[in-house]
């Protein structure tokens, strides 16, 4: 549940920075991205990625650098593919990370 | 020297790709299939897979070291070397050897390897004679039929042009945070270009890290002058100082009796309770100079080699360890070298590890496809292509088509090569080249779109027969691996069931002759109809 944790709040960073761009916002919201809201995507963003490679470090020291390098790859990947392709899914796809994040975040406090 | 830094740096990275990039997908390409080094060869030796992971393994090591003991004394009681192989999380079999005297000619005394079930300690039938995982390995750094000092120094230098190659795309890609989910599909080079920058940012880390420590594994060979200047005997005493478990006594003609192994293995739990034991070493087996080494599991360290200890074979004692008292540079090398091999790296890591070398073979395929396609649109309608260009496509084609094609059939003959055949596994390889070859007379015939797509045809056919041919061969296949949880079997046959699926997209994407030359007539005609309305 730990990897499940870290993976979806380095998922959600480089969803909130691919947000904060112009054209990738315009084509999932149909408007136009405010400065305010750039700024907040952009926050939010870095917090969350932060969060990730801290809690991949203080769980797993240098081995878990290397798996937050391996999520980085991966959260990329997949977003590159849900903007180019299928741009109509990332709404539920965030809303889906989000769920993920919180139920693996509860998982971990609770276990 | 260019007009401005900019353009210097996008020449050096287009010719530094461009010179060894064939090369470096070879690389890349072993490499990435050398994170599943193991499970490949478990892959490629079905006489053992039956053989289940034990529940309580390290609860057993003890008595499974004291049983191989015991049958060692009984078979190879004066033997230079015995080594046993305890079972681990990737691979179920308890394996033990002996060498035997080394035959005038030979580099190195050959070894006589039994396999036992870990769980009964019942012998297992001798496994077919295969390089299995170990081939892709060896091939990334050392290549094959060629010196392996010199392949080293071929392999040594393309990593260091990848090194520059990196380094100046980074400083080429301009809008490397702008463009990092952007993928403009159907739009010609531009298209390859997004495929290649992103195939590139997205495991920038990753890319740079196996770059660089690949050139730090093989250092000593590349700059051994301040270790021949500093020590008498050179890279040899630098090595047996660091490491002095390595230093190997002389054989004795004195017989001694070795130690029971059971006052070793009291120590080495008194130093770690829940030591996890990977091999144990004997050298000069019941003779005055008898040693034991034990080497214990890394566990999620970032280091290549975890603790071991050299005990005297005929005193038990302590003689000495090594792993824990290492040097800021011993430990930094020892790390590098952990990083690069990701032998540390447990199932989820090991296939983020896969993903980011897919990830580089795409990178330096884009990129070579690239480079030829933007050369193709330059030309004139008139123009014919250059010497230069035609060979960068044919070695495109050869290269990227070639080596999944080859992989396959390297697979394929894993199986259905007699296994009586004398030097199994040099045919294993040879098979290989020669897929490789045949995929090379495909693209000297040509190099046109549809060669491409007949490419992908045969690539698909080869990942798809992968899983067919060792279900036919075998006892088990792809639905039984994953209804007994065989994650090591199961993996592989769904790699290449991937793999063909991927192949299968391509030919579809790749138009066909006819559709390039109704395409092309259907323009004309409205070219000509436009004119004359």
């Amino acid at each position: 549940m730990m990897e499940l944790l870290q993976f979806s709040l380095c998922f959600l960073g480089f969803n909130c920075f691919a947000l904060a761009k112009f054209n990738h916002f315009r084509d999932v919201f149909k408007k136009k991205l405010t400065e305010k809201q750039r700024h907040s995507f952009l926050m939010s963003g870095w917090i969350t990625i932060l969060l990730s490679l801290l809690l991949s470090v203080l769980n797993d020291g240098g081995y878990g650098a290397l798996l937050f390098c391996g999520y980085m790859a991966l959260s990329v990947v997949m977003l590159m593919i849900l903007y180019s392709f299928t741009v109509s899914w990332v709404k539920y796809v965030s809303v889906l990370t989000m769920s993920v994040l919180l139920l693996s975040g509860f998982s971990v406090m609770i276990l | 020297m260019k007009e401005s830094f900019f353009r210097s740096m996008a020449w050096l990275h287009t010719w530094v790709g461009l010179l060894v990039c064939w090369l470096l997908f070879l690389i890349f390409f072993a490499g990435t299939i050398s994170f599943f080094k193991d499970e490949v060869t478990i892959w490629a030796e079905p006489e053992t897979h039956h053989v289940k992971q034990q529940v309580q393994r390290v609860q057993s090591q003890a008595e499974q070291i004291n049983y191989v003991f015991a049958q060692l004394q009984h078979q190879a009681p004066n033997s230079l070397s015995w080594r046993i192989n305890l079972p681990e999380p990737r691979n179920p079999i308890l394996s033990y050897g002996y060498a035997e005297p080394k035959q005038p000619g030979q580099r190195r005394a050959p070894f006589n390897y039994t396999h036992l079930d870990p769980n009964t300690l019942e012998q297992l039938p001798a496994p077919r004679d295969t390089k299995g995982g170990n081939f892709f390995y060896r091939l990334h750094f050392d290549l094959h039929y060629i010196d392996v000092f010199t392949a080293r120094i071929i392999v040594c230098l393309a990593s260091l042009f990848m090194l520059v190659a990196l380094v100046t795309g980074i400083v080429i890609h301009k809008r490397i945070f702008k463009d990092m989910f952007s993928f403009r599909a159907n739009k010609g080079s531009r298209s390859w270009l997004d495929a290649h920058n992103v195939s590139s940012v997205l495991a920038l880390p990753f890319h740079i890290m196996i770059t660089y420590t690949g050139i730090i594994t093989l250092i000593f060979m590349l700059f051994p002058y301040p270790a021949e200047t500093v020590y008498e005997d050179g890279l040899k005493q630098m090595f047996e100082e660091a490491l002095p478990i390595n230093k190997r006594a002389k054989p004795s003609e004195e017989q001694r009796p070795l130690i029971a192994i059971n006052d070793v293995l009291d120590q080495i739990y008194t130093k770690s309770p829940n030591a996890d034991i990977s091999y144990v070493f004997v050298r000069n087996a019941n003779t005055a100079t008898s040693q034991i080494v034990v080497y214990l599991a890394t566990g999620k360290d970032v280091v290549d080699n975890g603790p071991r200890y050299l005990f005297n074979g005929v005193t038990g004692e302590l003689e000495a360890s090594s792993g824990e008292d290492w040097s800021a540079s011993a430990q930094f090398y020892d790390s590098m070298t952990a990083l690069h091999s990701g032998r540390l790296a447990e199932p989820l890591l090991r296939w983020l590890y896969f993903f980011c070398g897919v990830a580089g073979c795409a990178m330096i395929a884009t990129g070579c496809i690239m480079w030829a396609k933007r050369l193709r649109e330059r030309l004139k309608a008139d123009q014919k292509p250059s010497f230069g260009l035609k060979l960068v496509e044919t070695l495109n084609l050869a290269t990227l088509m070639g080596l999944p094609f080859a992989t396959a059939a390297f697979f394929i003959a894993n199986r259905l090569l007699p296994l009586e055949l004398a030097e199994r596994a040099d045919k294993e390889i040879l098979v290989f080249f020669l897929a490789w070859l045949a995929m090379l007379i495909i693209a000297v015939s040509g190099r046109e779109k549809h060669h491409w797509r007949y490419s992908a045809w045969l690539n698909a056919i080869a990942c798809f027969l992968v899983p067919v041919v060792n279900a036919l061969t075998t006892d088990g296949n792809w639905i039984t691996y994953l209804l007994t949880k065989q994650w090591a079997l199961f993996g592989i046959d769904s790699a290449f069931i991937c793999a063909g699926l991927l192949f299968l997209l391509q030919s579809k994407k790749i138009p066909s002759h006819k559709t390039v030359i109704n395409k092309a007539k259907s323009n004309k005609n409205r070219l000509l109809k436009e004119q004359q309305g």
